[in-house]
């Protein structure tokens, strides 16, 4: 790489951080697309490019690029924003294929699997997977993340009336 | 006079948790940041 295209690069991402951090995601979008022009196989800004069309709700465009087979290489670690904008546009059994096709499950793809087994109304998996993340989880969500648990017991409950049901205070 | 309270079943909540991982990759070792960290001496020393 010349080093007039090297500091083309910095001043790229230098620029991408600033909008990135500021929340400006139209202009970091446009900025990641600019990096991507003078060295399309930069990672990096290819992510920031996904981040920014979910953040702007264009789940679309986010997974018309993730799944573009020009991108292969681009993509291959996206597995969790992938399996978020296929859970976003409604597809949630893609979403799950993605999730497991995934080399390791992060914390981020369980807590997407139990949104995901929700969605497909498969609430005793999904109670058990949030059992699982609750155990292994501390972080200032666990009030919604118990909010999330009592609509699946409401939904186990709901399916069979009978069943010897989790009790929330 | 309003009718007497009825209890109904609704739609449980349930919130998107996931969003919260949708988070930028960190760029500081494509801005020359990382590099500047390692030369100068931070407020840890």
């Amino acid at each position: 790489m010349s080093a007039n295209k090297e500091s083309n690069l910095v001043q790229g991402y230098i620029e991408l951080n600033k909008f990135c951090q500021s929340g400006d995601y139209d202009r970091a979008l446009k900025a990641a697309g600019k990096i991507l022009q003078i060295a399309p196989t930069e990672q990096k800004a290819f992510h920031c490019k996904i981040i920014c069309f979910i953040q702007l709700h264009n789940f679309k465009e986010a997974l018309a690029v993730l799944s573009n087979p020009k991108n292969v290489a681009l993509a291959g670690d996206l597995h969790f924003e992938k399996a978020y904008v296929q859970y976003r546009l409604n597809c949630p059994k893609d979403a799950l294929q993605t999730v497991d096709n995934a080399p390791e499950m992060t914390l981020a793809l369980k807590e997407l699997r139990a949104q995901i087994l929700y969605r497909l109304e498969q609430y005793q998996d999904c109670y058990n997977l949030y059992r699982d993340i609750v155990k292994n989880t501390t972080d200032e969500y666990e009030d919604e993340r118990k909010a999330n648990m009592s609509a699946v017991v409401a939904n186990l409950a709901a399916l069979n009336p009978s069943a010897d049901l989790p009790q929330f205070e | 006079l309003p009718p007497p309270m009825e209890a109904i079943p609704c739609k449980p909540l349930f919130f998107d948790l996931a969003c919260n991982f949708i988070e930028f990759p960190n760029l500081d070792d494509k801005t020359g940041a990382a590099d500047g960290k390692k030369q100068g001496a931070g407020l840890t020393g």
